[in-house]
């Protein structure tokens, strides 16, 4: 780290830094760190797409023929927890370490020491979390929810799951307040709050989200790592506990943590959309309080959950409306992004092209959610397949395209270098067909009565798994073509434009080179 | 004008931008006025306030609808 300051400041070479392995361990510099997230978050992405595979395999056909119920169990729960904790989320703070300094005109992130820190636990809880497979009674197996009973009976895998939840949860409020400091802090002069591009301002208020929910989070795995080897009785009836509890501290988390992981998604397409549309965002303001009002709202709505769980009709019907209300904020958004476009002078280069099937599928996975949100239909698709296929419209059409489209579209401002644009269009074309193919049928599966987390089924239901399946493993392959494009612009792309994108108005690309060099704004621009 | 009366236009006008804000949209025009005006502090106390009377109103509704 002295290394890293002494050439900052003593020599001024903007792009020297240690080489070798100890670059990377031992970096504070945002855009190393970022760059180690998103390497992160990808392999994860890999891992918990491997264990998705694994799932569509074994339901290819009724019967069972590749996972014993119980390893299909575990994989189904670890899927849930490596794309939630190890991909999605990791991503989106790979983003915000290389994109927020740059786009405020810092040089650096607040903490850039405790930045380390952050996402070298990140692989520490990975590990945890993969190993969990090999010890005895293998991994955690009773849904990404861990509900008790099941996760207070269930082995050691639990606890390293609990422990690796611990973890990820401080790497995450400590990048959340990292964050947060960093925008409130360290804008370039004349850069007010409501001058910050879209992507920032998603990001800090998803921070405050955080900072919020992940120590509720944290408090509820304790609870559950108590009542396993501490005898107390937080979720255990016999005890004088409720394990209906846990399902609302849990929620209280984890519905706000639905929106952790869109609200960044929202940011970016909200910078990819007007740069290809060469026109300005419709309706900014309209757009920070469309999402300062999702963040509140989504900390009232969390028991839409739980419908089923047993609850007052008061109470159902509080978060059935509650929840239906989200709709319009959200809905305000989709519109905006919609105006942005109108009459702007488009084109459709792939961070495009994402970005609008971004839009495209979020809706249909945002209006099956307001159909889960009433509370007779819910009662009848709580877990099945219609509810899998909702939320995967919202987190792998959402999340996952969305942050598609951000790394095609900031690649060459990292790398110096364009990724291929035939191959990009590939990726998304066939990203699109196979995802539709995976997952649209699965809201016929969840209406026909198809229960989620079972390894076999009726035979009724084996077409639209076969096709679900065939789907599922395009959809995986196509990723492959991702990690190669990107390699190959790494290694031997062509030599990206100073200003690839004519549309792009934000400092990265205004006032910094291409590449980015590795030291930048040390002095900071004044924005006017 | 008194010093009550523009405290009453004041909370009027941060009831005003969370009001909009909750449906997320806003003028512009009202925007810059706003930004000029109020404090974030203001704002993030007459945030919470308003969630707290959605809050309450879902309530309401919900009460309404059972009785």
């Amino acid at each position: 780290m002295a290394a890293v300051h002494g050439d900052a400041h003593g020599h001024g070479h903007d792009d020297h830094h240690p080489s070798g392995i100890m670059r990377w361990i031992t970096t504070t510099n945002h855009k190393d760190i970022g760059t180690m997230y998103l390497w992160f978050s990808f392999a994860m992405f890999l891992t918990g797409g491997t264990l998705a595979l694994g799932i569509r395999a074994e339901l290819f056909q009724p019967g069972i023929q590749i996972l014993q119920p119980e390893l299909f169990n575990q994989f189904t729960t670890l899927h849930g927890l490596i794309m939630v904790f190890g991909a999605i989320m990791p991503a989106f703070v790979g983003f915000a370490n290389w994109q927020v300094p740059l786009m405020i005109g810092a040089p650096d992130m607040a903490f850039a020491r405790m930045n380390n820190w952050s996402f070298w636990l990140l692989p520490v809880a990975a590990t945890l979390l993969v190993s969990s497979f090999f010890v005895p009674g293998g991994a955690a197996a009773g849904g990404w929810t861990f509900y008790p009973p099941l996760s207070t009976q269930g082995g050691l895998g639990v606890d390293l799951m609990i422990f690796s939840v611990h973890i990820l949860g401080a790497s995450s409020i400590m990048g959340s307040i990292n964050i947060i400091t960093t925008i409130l802090n360290m804008r370039a002069p004349g850069m007010t709050l409501m001058k910050m591009p879209m992507f920032v301002w998603t990001w800090l208020i998803t921070a405050y989200l955080l900072v919020l929910v992940m120590p509720v989070l944290a408090g509820v795995v304790t609870m559950l790592l108590t009542d396993r080897h501490f005898g107390t009785s937080f979720f255990n009836a016999a005890g004088g506990g409720d394990p209906v509890m846990f399902q609302h501290i849990f929620w209280f988390f984890g519905h706000p943590e639905v929106y952790i992981m869109i609200l960044p998604s929202f940011g970016i397409v909200s910078e990819v959309i007007p740069t290809f549309s060469r026109k300005p965002l419709f309706g900014y303001s309209s757009m920070v309080y469309a999402t300062a009002s999702i963040a509140i709202l989504s900390c009232v709505v969390w028991a839409h959950h739980m419908f089923t769980a047993g609850m007052p009709t008061v109470g159902q019907l509080f978060f059935m409306y509650a929840t239906m209300l989200i709709a319009v904020p959200t809905g305000v958004k989709v519109f905006n992004w919609t105006a942005t476009m109108w009459q702007g002078s488009m084109s459709f280069e792939t961070p495009m092209l994402f970005s609008i099937g971004f839009i495209f599928l979020f809706v249909i996975g945002g209006f099956s959610g307001v159909i889960c949100a009433i509370v007779p239909i819910d009662i009848q698709v709580q877990d099945t397949y219609y509810v899998i296929a909702h939320f995967h419209y919202v987190l792998v059409s959402g999340s996952l395209f969305a942050l598609f489209a951000g790394a095609y579209y900031w690649i060459p401002k990292w790398t110096g270098r364009m990724y291929n644009e035939t191959l990009g269009k590939w990726h998304f074309w066939l990203s699109m067909f196979f995802f539709n193919l995976t997952f649209f049928v699965q809201h016929f599966l969840g209406l026909a009565g198809m229960p989620r987390r079972i390894p076999d089924y009726n035979l009724q239901f084996a077409d639209f798994n076969m096709v679900s399946s065939i789907g599922a493993f395009g959809f995986g392959l196509t990723q492959l073509l991702f990690l190669y494009v990107m390699i190959n612009c790494i290694r031997s792309g062509e030599k990206a434009a100073q200003m690839p994108w004519d549309g792009a108005t934000t400092l990265e690309w205004t006032h910094l080179p291409t590449p980015a060099p590795y030291h930048s704004f040390e002095k900071p621009p004044v924005v006017k | 004008m008194t010093a009550e009366s523009k405290k009453g236009i004041r909370i009027l006008q941060i009831a005003k931008a969370v009001l909009f804000a909750f449906m997320g949209i806003r003028k512009k025009s009202d925007l810059e006025q706003d930004a000029a005006t109020l404090k974030p502090t203001e704002l993030i106390i007459g945030g919470i306030v308003g969630a707290i009377i959605f809050v309450v109103s879902i309530i309401l509704v919900v009460r309404m609808v059972v009785s």
